[in-house]
Parts: C-alpha cells; structure tokens; sequence
C-alpha cells in the first residue's frame, strides 16, 4: 500500500529550499534553522511532504556551501546542531521528511583533510585526495565551470603537485580509490541518519573516479561505490532514500539505479530544459523524444523531476542546435547566461505568464517522477541576475510585504542577499502573506494542484503512455495504476487549440475533470476532440459507470 | 465535402493538426511519383537547413494520382512518432497531402495550397514543380528568404536554361509582358515561385477561380495580377531547370495557357497597361548567366513546313483575325523559301497584337483565336531558331532584347486595335 | 317584250346594288385592315430593327457567314433583311385578315392554313440561322485543330463538316415546314450514309497502318517507350 512500503518518495512532493534564504530568527540577516522551524506550518499548509535542505555545513561558502570544510557540524550562522536536531524532530511532527546534501565528491580546500593532505607528500591524508606530478593526467575530461576554471587540475604551491578538481579550483576531489575515504564519509552519512535524517542527495556522484583513458565520468568503478554506500544504508537504516545528482543522458542516469542496488532516485536532467524548450517552440517533440530515449527503470526505483533549482537551468544535455535557440529564447542578455545554462528563476523564464507557469507545474506533477518545487516558484519570485554566479535565484524568500519582506528584522543592509525591489518581483508585491488571502493567487492554486496530486497516487507511481494526436502542439498521456487510469492532455501553444485524440482503447469511459470534478462526454467509437484554451491543461480521470 | 469547397472536411482536419505555421511549401502533383520523392526530400532539407526555427509545413494538392505520388510527400514529415535517426530537427514538420476535385488543373491546386496558406496564416509560401529534378536545398532559402527577409510579395524565377527551351516564353509571354506590362521578369509563367501572405490573400479573394484563368495559366495570372498591382516583385536565380522528359510538348495547349491568359488579361488589366506607367521593377537576386549552348537535337524544318501549312489552310480564319497588312505579309512570307524565310520581331509582334485584339472584340470564338496562333508561333520558332544557331549567349540575349524592344514599339499597335475594335 | 328587257335589268341592277351595298362595308372593312396592318407593320419593322441592332444581330450573322454572302449579293445587311421580312409579313397577314372579311368563300380556308403556316416558317428560320452559326463554329473549329494536328487536307474536313451539318440543318427545316420532308429525309440519310460507309472504307482500309501506328504509339507511350515519337518531335519544351 502506498505509503507503506518503505517507497515513501515515490509519492513525495519535495521542497528544495536554502536555510539561509528562508527565514531569519536571530536577526542576523541570514535565515537559519529555527527559522525554518517556526516556518514549518507554512509549509505543511502549503502541501509538501519532503523537504530538501542545500548544504548548511560549516564552509568557506565560495560555492554556497557546497565546499565543505566540516561534515558534522552546522555552519554557526545557520544554528547550532541541536537546532537542527529540534527542527528535523518538528518536521518529522508534521509528516514531512527532510533530505539533506551530501557532497560526496569534494571538500572545500578549507577542510582540515586537505590542509593535512596538503602539507606534505607524506602525509597520513595524502593519499585522501587526487595528486599529481603533471596535469596531464586524465587528459579529454571536460570542465564544468567553464566558465571559471581553466583546467581540471589547480597547483598546490605549498607540496608541489597537482591536484584534481572537477568543480571550483578551491574544491579538492577526493579519491575514492582510497578505502579510508570511503569508509569516512559512510561513518559522516551515518552521523546524520542516527540523527533522523530521511535521505541524501549525493551531489556530483558521476565524477567520484578517474581512470586514464577515460572522460572520468560514470565509471563502473564510481558505481561500485555507490552500490557499496546503498547496501550499507539498506542494511543499517532500510526505507532511508539516496538521491542521485548526476547531469547526463538518460542511458548514462539509469545506470546510477543499477538493478535497484544504487541510487532511489535521480534528478531527470535533460527532460527539464525540452520542458521549456517544448513551451517555446509550441511543440511536444522535445519532451516526447527525450522520454522515449528514456529507458525504464527498477520498480522500486524513481526519477525525480523539478523545473528549476538553486543552479543554472543547464544546457549541458541539449544539442548545439537546441542550446542555441534556449540562448536566444530565454537568455537574451549574456548576463543571464552562465556555464552553458541560464541562471534565472521559473516565473522570469516564462514572462510571468500566469497560465505558462500552471502549465509547466502542471507537467512537472503530472509525468512520471517525483516533483521538486524550488523555494519561492510557488509564488512566482523572481531573480537578479546582477548578482554574481548563481545567486541571483537565491534571494531571500519573500514573506510579506513589509520589513526586508518579512524575511528578517536585520537592516536591509544586513542581509546576506539584496532582496527583490522592482515593481514586478519585488517583496511588496510578490509574497506570502498577500497571496494567502485570495483564492485566485499562485500560492492558492498550487495548494489546489498539490493537493490533487497527493490523493493520486497513480501520478506518483503510475506507467505511461504517450498518445500521439496529429496536432503536435498538444502533449497528451495516460497514467496507469492498477484500475486507475489518468489522462493528462497540455497545451503547449499560446493560442486556443483543437486536438482529436484516440481514446479507442478507453472506449465507455467517462471523463471526470479532476480539478472541478465535473463529466465529460463518454469516450466513444469517434476520435475525442477536445479544445484548450492558450497553455491550458487537462487532468482527467476515467470512469467507467 | 460541402458544395462548392475546395477543401474536404479530412483535409481541414489535418490543417486544425498543422497549426499556424510561418512558412508553407506548396507541392501541386499528378502521378509524379518518378520524381517528387526527390523533390520533397531536397525541400525538407532546405526548410531544415534555412529556417530550422520558422514553423513550416509541406503541403501538396493532387489532382489525383494513381500511383503513390501522395504517400512520398507524407513520408516527408518529421515527427515525434517517425523519427528518422538521421534527421536532426528542433521542432516537427507536418507533410500534408489532399485531392482536390474536378480532375487535374494547375489552377486548382494553386487554389487548394493558397487557401491552405491562409488558412495556416503562413506569412511565406512557396511552390515547387513536383518534376524539379535540379532542384536543391538552397532554391528554399532563394524563394523564401527575400519575402520574409526584405518584404517582397512575389518571386520569381530565373533559370539557366539551353537557349532554344521556352521558345513560347522567349517569344511571346516575355516580350509581350515587358512591354505590354511594363516589367521585365524572365520568367512570368514560373514552375518555381513564392509569394507573401497578403499577395496570397488577394489572389484567394479574387473571383477567378470558377473561371478559365482560374484552371489554367493561374500563375501567369498570378504575376500579371502582381505586376498590376505594383507589388514588390524579384527574381531568384536557381539553377539549371530539369527538362521534362516525358510528354511531348502540346503547343496548342500551352499556346492556350499562355497567350489565352494574357489576352484575357488585357481585358481585365485594360486600365493598367493602357496608360504609360512607371516600368516595374524585378531586381535579379544572385544571377548568373541564363543561357546554356549544349547542342540539342531539334526538328526545325517542321516548324517550317507547319507555319506554311497553317497560312494556307486557315486563310479565312486569318482573314477575319489580321489586318489586311500582315496578312499579306504572312501569306508573303509563306510563299518563301527555307533560306529566305525571316518572321521579323516587329512583323511577330504586330501578328501578336492583332491577334490580342481580334481576341478582345471575339470577332471569332476565342478560343480558335488562340488556336489560330499556333502555327503563326512555328513560323516565329523557325526564324528564332536560324538567328540564334550559331551565336553566343550574350548574342542570344541581345537578340532577345531586340525582339521586347520590337513588342513595346508596336505597342501603340496594341492600343489601336483596342480602340478600332471598340 | 322592251318593258321585260328594262324591268329584268332594273331588277339586276337592284340585285347588283344590293350586293354592292352588302359588299361595300365589307370591303371598307378591309381597307381599314390593310391600312391599319401597314401602320402596325411599320411599327413592327421600326421596333425590331432597334431590338437587332442593339443585340448585334449583324454581327452575329458575320459568324454565320450569311453576312458576308449577302454583301457578295449586294443586298441589305440581316438585320434589314429580317426587319422587312417581318413588315411584309405582318402587312401580308392583316391583307389577308382583311381579304377573309370579304367572306369569299374557298378563300377563308387557305386564309387559315396561311397563318398557321406561320409559326413553322418562323420556326424553321430558326432553326436555319442557328444552325448555320453551329456550322460556322464546328467547321472553323476543325479547321484550326486539323491544321494544328497536321491532319492532311484540314479545309476539305472543315468543308465537309460545314456541309454536313446545313445539310442535316436544311432537312430539318424543310420538315418543319412540312415541305417533301419525306423526300429530303430520305435525301439525307442517303447522302449521310453513303458519306460514312464511304469514310469508314478509306480509314479502314487505307488508313489501317496508321490507326495501328496511332494505337502503337498511344499504348507505348504510357508504358515508357516513346522512341517513334522521339524522332518526330522537338526535344524541348516550349513553356
């Protein structure tokens, strides 16, 4: 039964949200856990039943946080580790499950582990991390930050090599061919599941080994670890969840669920940008050919599915062809561009079009997958793309409209971000407080939507199939689980549309509207035609009276 | 299908799943299944080359085709559900196919693809000649690029073409349009051409389409009607154009089509060509020289012996069509041997002239007037053919050019059969 | 024997007054007829002499090729033809109308079976003239297209077709007017028939290689084999 199998995240509905852009409790200008506590109601209100916290451990934060300089502790700014405690308790009151990150890959050059590994060559730790004389090696693997780093290898000044690095220059990789390694971070995971915690995300698990002759990426040897960390979390705490962050093409990421012996879940990377690729170009092509090269995946296993998030909408996993139009659609000024992605948050993406937005929630709900819904893109807050690297869409979240937007009672000068001021995005107009009053706002719609989706968990869990009407602008499937059947009908064009669809095998069904729960013609020997209004969407249930 | 449409309910059908688009290529067919599968590949090739973002859509009107001339153009379609490896497209393209009904008629189906244009609200559309074997990716852009780009209405074609192929093109419906309509376009009855949406639009609105322009000679009346009209007209170079290699030529068929067109057109357009006017423009986009000198096996002593025929045997006919004049001088000319034998440029044009005029005022059926004409255009062939054996491209052009500048200094000819004839 | 002589002419002469008398109002009657038919003759003959020159009769009848003969004739063009033959028409038909007052006995009856005459004349005129422009126009047709097709001898076709068709044209006017219709029908088949077996003969027997050459040709070319052709016509298009 769902619920009760232990695949608890197959019906999540996750929240990705920074503790230091929720809410400020101290005053300090920076949010932090007893915030996120006291905004708990908020969140239980608002539907969601996971919540994802972006790395909050001590750091240099020359990468948000996820340059690591201590695994078991929490940066001071954030709280202590009994605040944490006390709010991972609050949460788990509330039915809600918290995820947090684990950056398995690297460690910020601040960590004791590299000062140590770093101060000579022969060094205890030395072997913790990727050295070497030239930086030759592993020649042909592509850099991330491309547009910081130059290379994949830094030189240390102080023991005189080279060492690896598939991020920032300041964010060592750690060498997993080092048992010691592996056998510290399971010891730090197990710190934090003894604790309460619910599940990892394990950040940039693609890249944990290199090899000569290789693109140092997806290895069998990087999965032989994971499969390692799944059978210790398995065996120790089973129904705890591992979620994969690995940027690659579907037949790359189904390989991080092995046979149901790695990961739980993995982010879809390259469904995200033909999403909004598929709204631009007011055709499904995009979408249905990147889910038909999807390949399917163990039953108890679960993609995860979000629109945006804390980096850039990336356009690693597009063609030139395709990042090209993205660029020139969505990213018009350079500024908005950023390491072959585009750094800004859903609402900007999409023009602040009200009903582009309800359709691509309603896309994100409704294929298969479990949702993320990014912290502020459920009431539409915007970015600031004049904010170096990606912290324009990490600004802090906008409560009300009065003081630093209900976020803190710091100076405004105080706060760790600028807030949002213009007469669009800005606080005094986009916020919680306003929208929770009216029934028409964002918030109140996604409440609506989210609740929708939580009493069906054929949405969470169903199959699907893809209808393929004649009239490309309209993406439509169904969604099966057992008995329950779902058609789901988008469209992806700004203009009204006629659709017929084949709906011969669900012929003597009703359909039942699911959002105002009214019928719909009997399905019938004819093809269904159906009409949508600009970006509408249908969910519909099939009933058979 | 309802009374009097020519779009069945399928076919709207398909037009709701297609969707507004911004370019149409439009395909008209009949049992072209040698040769239109090439076609449209080299289109699809182009529209993905050129406007690989633009909405676009092929769309053919069949006159009904026996063989499986419509299933090689939907097989050109990119979408989610026949995704060919090899093709790499951003967005799908819908190749559409339809019958139009009453039979084969060039008309009809320039007819069917501009409703389908509008319908579709493509801001561009052009046609190709499912026989354009030569035809490749580029030709796309050519035709398309300057209406979308520089907001022309129609293009028109330029083509490399042997020097004797079109005689009834080069001797008659280009003169005649340069200097009767004032715009010197190569190519006023084009294979190959592309108009805007508003030049689409007003062609639909006009009332032809029940009529004989709107069966036959429809895109010489497409480009009259442009010229007429001043829109921004230019010519695209293309290439070479690929022989037809089947069916002999039907002279009478084409003479019907082309100088039936514009004739009938005088009447209309009276007002237009009637008083002097600005020339119009047709700057050529790309062009190179159009003129190929391959030698080429041709029957010219047959033309000879058919205008001599013709001059005789219809000496009541041209009685009643000719002034007495030219006719003397026909029958002059018929009496001449093959070496002597020389129809003049100014004696064709003013044989074209009265011809046009006895057509305006019916002294006989129209159509025989047009008939009429046939053997007279053998003559004019034949002496074509002489004067040009031997010379240059740049001797043929001259020669052409000789032959326009004779029409529009008969022109006053012109003006005066119309006013005697009133 | 004096006195009989005056009084029997006395009686013939009030005999012959008498009848004079009874004769005179009748033949005032008809006076009045006549002139009354020449005022509306006339009329008639005005009216529809406007009617044809606004329809064009004239030019019309140039298709018909009766014009040209007429001017050949020197006579009126059809138009004036046509309107003095309605007037003398009309003008007859009163002066008959009139004559049958007079109540001369034997003439009523030819009277009558004048005017229904009448309507057949008209009738078969009809005919005639219509008939002539389909002659004009089928055989101009067939001269051009045989001339076109290279047919041999194209003007004696179109000659023959013109004939053909007065021919049968003429056959049925003259039935209409019921003039030795049986003679001229039979006439005709005659003709008609001898004409077709006679056509029938040449083309079966003397154009035999070419119907086997046309078929040939007409069956190759839809199956691909177009070499005969080739040797007769132009290698290029002429559009």
């Amino acid at each position: 039964m769902p619920g009760q199998d232990g695949l608890w995240y197959k019906d999540a509905v996750i929240y990705q949200v920074h503790v230091r852009a929720f809410y400020d409790s101290s005053g300090d200008g920076n949010g932090d856990f007893r915030g996120l506590a006291q905004k708990l109601d908020y969140l239980q209100d608002l539907g969601i039943n996971a919540i994802w916290l972006m790395p909050f451990f001590p750091s240099p934060l020359r990468d948000d946080g996820y340059d690591i300089s201590d695994y078991r502790s929490v940066n001071p700014t954030y709280g202590t580790l009994d605040d944490f405690k006390a709010f991972l308790a609050a949460a788990h009151q509330r039915n809600i499950r918290v995820i947090i990150e684990m950056v398995l890959n690297h460690t910020s050059d601040q960590h004791p582990w590299f000062q140590e590994s770093r101060s000579s060559r022969d060094n205890l730790k030395r072997d913790w991390y990727v050295w070497s004389d030239t930086d030759s090696k592993y020649k042909g693997t592509r850099i991330i930050f491309l547009d910081t780093e130059l290379s994949n290898w830094a030189w240390d000044p102080v023991s005189k090599q080279y060492y690896w690095h598939r991020f920032f220059g300041h964010q060592p990789d750690l060498n997993y061919d080092n048992p010691q390694v592996r056998d510290e971070m399971w010891s730090i995971m197990k710190f934090w599941l003894e604790m309460g915690v619910d599940g990892f995300r394990l950040d940039a698990v693609p890249y944990l080994l290199e090899r000569e002759g290789t693109n140092c990426e997806n290895l069998p040897e990087t999965h032989g670890v994971i499969r390692e960390l799944r059978a210790r979390v398995d065996k120790e705490f089973p129904g705890r969840m591992l979620l994969a962050e690995a940027n690659q093409w579907p037949a790359d990421l189904s390989a991080y669920f092995g046979s149901g012996d790695e990961f739980h879940m993995a982010f879809h990377f390259p469904l995200m940008p033909r999403m909004f690729m598929g709204v631009k170009l007011e055709d499904r092509k995009p979408i249905t050919e990147i889910l038909k090269q999807t390949p399917s995946i163990p039953d108890p296993c679960q993609w995860c599915l979000f629109l945006r998030n804390h980096d850039e909408l990336t356009l690693e996993m597009v063609t030139d062809m395709e990042r090209d139009y993205m660029y020139d659609e969505y990213a018009k000024e350079k500024g908005m561009r950023l390491n072959l992605g585009i750094r800004r948050r859903l609402a900007p993406l999409l023009d602040n079009d009200r009903r582009k937005i309800e359709l691509m929630n309603g896309m994100l709900m409704s294929l298969p997958g479990t949702p993320i819904i990014y912290y502020g893109d459920e009431i539409g807050m915007g970015d600031n793309v004049n904010l170096g690297d990606r912290n324009g869409v990490r600004t802090p979240m906008q409560w009300s409209g009065g003081w630093n937007g209900g976020f803190s009672e710091a100076d405004p000068e105080m706060l760790y971000s600028p807030l949002m001021l213009n007469p669009v995005y800005g606080y005094q107009v986009i916020n919680v407080y306003s929208q929770k009053r009216f029934d028409h706002s964002l918030l109140s719609w996604m409440k609506r939507l989210i609740r929708i989706k939580k009493t069906n968990p054929v949405l969470g869990r169903g199959s699907i199939e893809f209808l393929y009407p004649a009239n490309h602008r309209v993406l439509a499937y169904t969604r099966k689980l057992g008995n329950e059947t779902i058609l789901v009908v988008n469209n992806l064009s700004s203009k009204a549309q006629a659709v017929e669809l084949d709906l011969k095998n669900y012929r003597g069904n009703i359909l039942v509207e699911m959002f105002g729960r009214n019928i719909f013609p009997r399905i019938g020997e004819l093809p269904y035609l159906l009409t949508l209004g600009p970006y509408q969407f249908y969910w519909f249930r099939l009933r058979r009276i | 299908m309802p009374e009097g449409s020519i779009l069945s309910d399928d076919f709207i059908r398909e037009l709701i799943n297609v969707g507004e688009v911004d370019i149409v290529v439009g395909v008209p067919t009949h049992n072209d299944a040698r040769t239109v599968g090439q076609v449209v590949q080299a289109v699809r090739a182009g529209l993905l080359k050129y406007f690989p973002r633009e909405r676009t859509a092929i769309v053919n009107a069949d006159g009904g085709s026996r063989d499986h001339t419509q299933d090689l153009i939907r097989a050109a379609s990119i979408s989610d559900l026949n995704v060919a490896s090899n093709v790499h497209a951003l967005r799908t393209l819908h190749s559409i196919s339809t019958q139009y009904p009453g039979g084969q008629s060039s008309g009809a189906a320039l007819h069917t693809i501009l409703a389908a244009a509008d319908l579709l609200q493509a801001k561009a559309c052009a046609v190709v000649s499912p026989d354009s074997t030569s035809l490749d990716p580029e030709w796309v852009e050519r035709l398309l690029r300057p209406l979308l780009r520089d907001g022309k209405d129609l293009i028109l074609p330029v083509y490399r073409r042997h020097k004797f192929d079109g005689l009834l093109i080069r001797n008659l419906v280009y003169p005649m349009t340069r200097a009767v309509y004032g715009c010197p376009v190569r190519e006023p009855y084009p294979a190959d051409y592309a108009f805007s949406a508003s030049l689409g639009s007003q062609l639909l609105a006009q009332d032809i389409w029940t009529q004989e322009q709107g069966r036959t000679g429809t895109e010489l009346w497409m480009a009259l009607t442009a010229i007429v009209n001043r829109c921004k007209l230019a010519q695209a170079f293309l290439g070479t154009k690929a022989r037809k290699e089947d069916a002999p030529a039907d002279l009478v068929k084409a003479m019907r089509e082309t100088a039936g067109t514009i004739f009938l057109s005088l009447d209309s357009y009276y007002s237009a060509w009637s008083s002097p006017r600005e020339p119009l423009e047709a700057p050529c986009i790309g062009c190179q020289p159009t003129v190929s000198l391959e030698p080429t096996r041709l029957n010219r002593k047959r033309l000879y012996d058919m205008f001599k025929f013709g001059v005789s045997e219809l000496e009541p006919v041209f009685f009643s069509i000719l002034s007495t004049a030219t006719h003397e001088e026909l029958k002059r000319l018929a009496g001449m041997s093959e070496d002597d034998f020389s129809y003049s440029a100014d004696l064709w044009a003013r044989t074209v002239y009265e011809f046009a005029g006895a057509y305006h005022k019916a002294v006989i059926g129209r159509d025989h007037v047009v008939q009429a004409l046939v053997p007279l255009f053998r003559g004019r062939a034949f002496t074509f053919l002489t004067e040009n054996r031997d010379t240059s491209a740049e001797q043929v052009e001259n020669n052409l050019d000789a032959l326009c500048q004779s029409f529009e200094r008969e022109k006053p000819h012109l003006l005066e059969q119309w006013a005697e004839r009133k | 024997m004096w006195k009989n002589f005056i009084g029997e002419m006395a009686r013939t002469m009030d005999e012959m007054l008498t009848n004079f008398a009874r004769f005179l109002p009748r033949f005032l009657e008809m006076l009045a007829l006549v002139v009354i038919g020449w005022l509306i003759a006339f009329v008639l003959r005005a009216l529809l002499r406007s009617i044809l020159k606004l329809t064009r009769f004239d030019k019309l009848s140039e298709h018909t090729g009766a014009a040209p003969l007429l001017r050949g004739a020197a006579l009126p063009s059809p138009t004036e033809i046509l309107s003095r033959f309605v007037f003398w028409v009309a003008w007859l038909g009163f002066i008959l109308v009139g004559i049958n007052t007079l109540g001369i006995a034997g003439l009523e009856e030819n009277i009558t079976d004048f005017f229904g005459f009448l309507p057949r004349l008209f009738a078969a005129l009809f005919i005639l003239f219509f008939g002539l422009l389909a002659a004009s126009f089928f055989s101009r047709a067939v001269l051009i297209r045989g001339v076109n097709a290279e047919l041999p001898s194209p003007r004696l076709i179109s000659w023959a077709v013109r004939t053909m068709i007065i021919l049968f044209v003429a056959s049925m006017a003259f039935e209409e007017l019921r003039i030795g219709s049986h003679t001229v029908i039979v006439a005709f088949a005659l003709t008609f028939g001898a004409l077709m077996l006679g056509l029938a003969l040449a083309f079966g027997l003397g154009g035999r290689d070419l119907a086997r050459r046309y078929l040939e040709r007409r069956f190759a070319r839809e199956q691909g084999a177009e070499q005969e052709s080739r040797e007769r016509e132009d290698e290029l298009s002429p559009l």
